[in-house]
């Protein structure tokens, strides 16, 4: 990955973590103003219901105050007083005095609870009130939940209870308002929130005791058995519960409520140990919290997308920017690799990276001037090898001749016959020798005249083998040690292209090196191979090997680490694989033996543009 | 001197309070007597056996129409339009002569022709024939009864119109007559019994007990209807009233015969659970007789003898005997308030003894709460009429008390019907309405009635 594109990936996923980092925290943050702002409208929604259920409770209280001192209950109390009490006159009374003071639940009850006069069960007369016990100590207090008993069902109730004070056997009024749909209804509820009253009329969870004013609107059908797990817990936990009922798949249907257990009058007379009646929900819509929540998290899906372009575009600007100098600087890094000494990069600003441009320039200008001076001494101490090569060389076939020359002289001043003799047979040694010193001066021009490669389509182990088979009877030859030749061919090595006369000629020369290096025989070894799309061939013997630093000098033209010899097989064998495009090094050690190795590319296409220049010529 | 003419001023005051008292108490023609009745029939016929049956439309009915018998104070059958009958041994053919001179409301004379008619269309399996100014009546068995059954206001003589507007040879003929809402009756200047002192009758129909009430109190109506719970009320506001004998039998009414032995413990229970007692106490306020017969005590003699009394135990007991109990809908008339009390009490006394009962005004129920008139003083002609309502009609008549016993036992052993009360009628008038009576089987006459200060 480059530089550029991991610069634009950070940039990018700057800008996404930091789109989402605040996209969470507002979505955090609006879940807890949400929350707070539910407990809040819950709380007042409570506190509204325990007022309007304290006022319910006061009027009701001040109605039954209100009947249990009017006449007509005085009178009834008066006569059941008296010798000859008859309760039979009042049996409508409860019922007239409940619609007059508008009451739903109005009951007589004489001193032992017997029922007088029953408004919402008239035919219950003369039976005995099953809560008189507990309700008749509750005789002048405030209000109190109770469960009322009707004929096909039971209903809930604010009650209070009164005594008329007539007479020594009082008559116990107690009289109370249905807590249903209407009482519910009346309370002022803000928008998205609704109250439920289940009335705990059995050990089960029942849909029908439940009282839903909203129930009866066009809304979603809400299943009532989705509260039973609340009620439940509530009925576990006998305290204040919350909990969320999810109406449908859609998150903005759940609704969470807040549900209160409501109590009726205990033995001490307060609502703690009382009886479980009735369970208030107080609900609170999910829908606002979730429709923002899904704008919010679609505002940051387009903001985020929206963000990642710019980021993408600012960061691709910004990066291009950034890396162009750095860029600039890695493309000169390269071409100074490839030996462009030369070459500068422009230099912006006086930044770090300008100074990494100016630091740069004068790096590859110090290089250059290095290498300049390097050539310098390496083209001094080239010729002064090739003068010491050449004074060595000619020297050689110079000696013979002076002294072949100088027998002459001296045979032409002895005497005349022997002047001839030596004439002759110095004759023959000047020929020699000058063909000597043809030969070496052919040497020298041929290396000076290097054909360039014929390329064409070659095998190269079919080379190998060619050069093993031809050095086969030198391998073998009388007098000296005897080598081993092993051939190591790779199989279905690919066809290359290269000439093959100049690679069998290279080839030969690393053989003759090798089997200068084994003067007490030894093994060599030609092998092929491939790697990394490249055709290997290594040369490796057994010899005395090399040191390090002939190691380094080993391909400089005119060096040889033997007695005789021009230094210029291996610079041969350099010249002939770098002109094929390849590569030559030498892995050696003293003692252990010297390899040869040899990349060289198939370079097809170069076999493909030469066979297309041909073409062009035929054509011509 | 002076205590002369003060004793002579005393005798001459006494002597004209005493003819004024007698001219108060001389009947006087004219008049319109406007009353209320809680029954609203939609016709007229007094054979139409689809109209609910009531004191009202039959004391309405003898206002327009005769029967050819009639009974007195005493249960004695006495002549009406017939003034003489024979029948051969053994009460299989009846012969009875018609009155003379006496004419339909419409003009028409009436005929052995017209009688016989009228008697067919009520009774369509009745062999009624004539003979000159005789009708005759045969019957394959013998029929003691027939006087009573002759006396009853469903037999009334009428000739039937097309106008839904029969014509009886009654002492008022109808001038005005909306259905179920208002009849609009004037006295017939030619009845063979005599012109009736008052001119008209006004008959308000459909009002409640209440609203009767409350219309005499306003002067609107002279004579209403009242309740049985409200009599003592009515009497402690001074009121003028007139209450029958127990003449209407309050019951539970099954629709089906007994199915099961299961069912038939359960109805024991429920008749055991019914507190009577109570309900009579406070929802009649004393008024009418617990009952466990199906014919009042002063109509058969023996009513005492069958227990009223509630026995929740022995209603648990039977109860306990059924595994499985149904849901009983106990029916009731919702035009009636009281009757909602009275189911209301009754599922709840049925409740305690493990019965389940749901009260329901719904037509259609397992029991009905029904207020039965009984027809007639004579109680083979009740009983009879009861059996046949409740579908378990009597057989063979005869005519000892022991057999009228011993019929009642078994139909009551059918437990298609629970006896629970037998209530008086009641009526109240103004003071000026004078003359009028009512007799101990609940029908009353008007035709001798006069108002006093009357508006001519």
């Amino acid at each position: 990955m480059t530089f550029r594109r991991k610069l634009l990936a950070v940039f990018a996923l700057t800008v996404v973590l930091s789109v989402g980092a605040v996209a969470w925290l507002v979505l955090a943050l609006t879940r807890n103003a949400f929350e707070n702002a539910e407990n809040q409208r819950t709380g007042a929604l409570v506190s509204q219901f325990q007022r309007e259920f304290s006022r319910r409770g006061d009027d009701v209280t001040r109605q039954v105050e209100v009947i249990a001192v009017s006449d007509p209950v005085s009178r009834m109390a008066t006569a059941l007083n008296g010798t000859s009490p008859n309760s039979a006159d009042y049996f409508e009374l409860a019922k007239s005095m409940a619609d007059s003071h508008q009451l739903d639940f109005l009951e007589f009850l004489d001193e032992h609870g017997t029922i007088i006069s029953s408004a919402q069960w008239p035919a219950k007369f003369g039976y005995p009130e099953p809560a008189f016990d507990s309700v008749s100590a509750l005789k002048g207090q405030s209000a109190f939940l109770k469960r009322e008993e009707l004929q096909d069902s039971a209903a809930l109730g604010l009650f209070a209870v009164q005594a008329t004070g007539v007479g020594e056997q009082p008559v116990y009024v107690i009289g109370g308002r249905r807590l249903d749909k209407n009482f519910l209804s009346a309370l002022d509820l803000p928008a998205d929130m609704r109250v439920v009253l289940y009335q705990n009329r059995s050990g089960h969870f029942s849909p029908d005791s439940l009282l839903d004013p909203s129930a009866a609107g066009t809304g979603p059908t809400r299943p009532a058995e989705k509260f039973a797990p609340l009620i439940e817990a509530v009925r576990q936990s006998n305290q204040e519960t919350t909990g969320t009922v999810a109406w449908s798949s859609d998150a903005a249907d759940e609704e969470v409520f807040h549900a209160i257990p409501l109590r009726g009058a205990g033995k001490d007379r307060s609502s703690q140990d009382g009886p479980l009646l009735a369970i208030l929900l107080v609900g609170n819509s999910r829908r606002s919290y979730i429709e923002l929540k899904r704008r919010i998290r679609a505002s940051a899906l387009l903001g985020g997308g929206g963000g990642m372009v710019l980021a993408i575009l600012l960061s691709s600007w910004a990066a291009a920017r950034v890396t162009r100098p750095v860029e600039q600087l890695a493309r000169a890094a390269q071409d100074v690799t490839a030996g462009h000494w030369d070459t500068r990069v422009e230099v912006h600003g006086s930044d770090e990276v300008g100074q990494l441009a100016e630091s740069f320039n004068r790096m590859t200008a110090e290089l250059a001037a290095q290498r300049e001076r390097l050539v310098q001494t390496e083209r001094v101490a080239a010729w002064r090898e090739l003068a010491r090569r050449l004074a060595h060389e000619l020297k050689n076939p110079l000696f013979p001749l002076q002294i072949t020359v100088e027998n002459l002289m001296r045979a032409r001043a002895q005497s005349a016959e022997q002047f001839d003799e030596v004439f002759r047979e110095s004759s023959t040694t000047l020929l020699a020798e000058i063909s000597n010193l043809k030969a070496i001066i052919g040497r020298f021009s041929e290396f000076s005249k290097m054909p360039p490669p014929q390329l064409q389509a070659v095998q190269l182990n079919e080379i190998l083998c060619g050069v093993a088979k031809l050095f086969q009877a030198q391998f073998q030859a009388p007098g000296r040690a005897p080598i081993t030749c092993k051939l190591e061919l790779a199989e279905n090595l690919k066809t290359i292209a290269a000439d093959p006369d100049l690679l069998h000629r290279a080839l030969s020369n690393l053989v003759l090196n090798a089997m200068d290096a084994m003067p007490n025989g030894g093994t060599l070894t030609l092998s092929t191979h491939r790697d990394a799309g490249k055709v290997i061939v290594d040369v490796a013997d057994t010899g005395t090997g090399l040191t390090r630093e002939e190691c380094e000098r080993i391909f400089t033209p005119y060096y040889t680490s033997k007695q005789y010899g021009t230094g210029l097989g291996l610079a041969i064998v350099q010249s002939v694989v770098s002109d094929h495009g390849g590569r030559i090094s030498v892995q050696s050690e003293p003692g252990r033996g010297t390899t040869f190795v040899i990349e060289l590319t198939d370079n097809l296409e170069a076999l493909q543009k030469v066979g297309a220049a041909q073409h062009a010529v035929d054509n011509a | 001197m002076r205590l002369f003419v003060w004793r002579w001023f005393a005798v001459s005051s006494v002597i004209v309070a005493a003819l004024a008292g007698r001219a108060e108490t001389r009947p006087q023609y004219g008049g319109v007597l406007h009353v209320a009745t809680r029954a609203a029939p939609m016709s007229l016929d007094p054979a139409d056996g689809a109209q609910p049956d009531s004191f009202a439309r039959r004391n309405l009915t003898m206002l327009m129409f005769d029967t050819l018998v009639t009974t007195d104070d005493s249960g004695r059958i006495q002549p009406s339009l017939a003034t003489s009958w024979q029948t051969l041994p053994g009460s299989q053919r009846w012969q009875f002569r018609l009155r003379r001179q006496v004419k339909f409301n419409d003009g028409a004379a009436l005929t052995a022709e017209s009688v016989a008619a009228s008697l067919r269309t009520a009774n369509p399996s009745w062999n009624v024939t004539t003979d000159e100014d005789s009708v005759i009546i045969d019957w394959d068995n013998s029929n003691p009864d027939l006087l009573a059954e002759l006396s009853l206001s469903r037999n009334a003589i009428a000739k039937r119109t097309a106008d839904n507007k029969p014509s009886g040879t009654g002492p008022f003929h109808i001038v005005d007559w909306q259905p179920g809402k208002k009849l609009a009756l004037a006295a017939e200047e030619n009845c063979w019994r005599g012109r009736p002192f008052l001119d008209a009758i006004e008959i308000e129909m459909g009002r409640s007990f209440r609203d009767q009430m409350t219309a005499l109190e306003l002067g609107k109506a002279d004579f209403v209807e009242v309740a049985p719970e409200q009599t003592h009320r009515v009497t402690q506001a001074g009121r003028r009233l007139a209450t029958s004998s127990p003449v209407e039998l309050l019951a539970l009414v099954f629709a089906r015969d007994v199915a099961s032995p299961d069912e038939k413990l359960l109805r024991e229970a429920l008749t055991w659970s019914v507190d009577r007692a109570s309900i009579r106490n406070v929802l009649l306020q004393g008024a009418g007789q617990s009952a466990a017969s199906i014919l009042p005590n002063w109509m058969s003699g023996y009513g005492f003898v069958f227990p009223t009394d509630a026995d929740l135990p022995r209603a648990r007991q039977a109860r306990a005997q059924v595994r499985s109990i149904p849901t009983w809908t106990l029916g009731y008339d919702g035009s009636d308030p009281l009757a909602h009390f009275f189911a209301e009490r009754i599922a709840l006394n049925a409740k305690d003894a493990g019965l389940l009962l749901q009260p329901t005004p719904a037509p259609k129920a397992d029991l009905r709460l029904l207020r039965i008139p009984l027809q007639s003083p004579d109680p083979w002609v009740a009983l009879a009429d009861v059996a046949n309502l409740v579908g378990s009609p009597l057989g063979k008549k005869k005519g000892g008390v022991e057999d009228l016993y011993a019929s009642e036992v078994a139909l009551l052993a059918t437990q298609r019907v629970i006896p629970l009360f037998h209530l008086p009628v009641s009526y109240a008038s103004t003071s000026s309405l004078k003359n009028w009576s009512l007799r101990p089987d609940g029908s009353w006459s008007l035709a001798d009635a006069w108002m006093a200060n009357a508006r001519q």
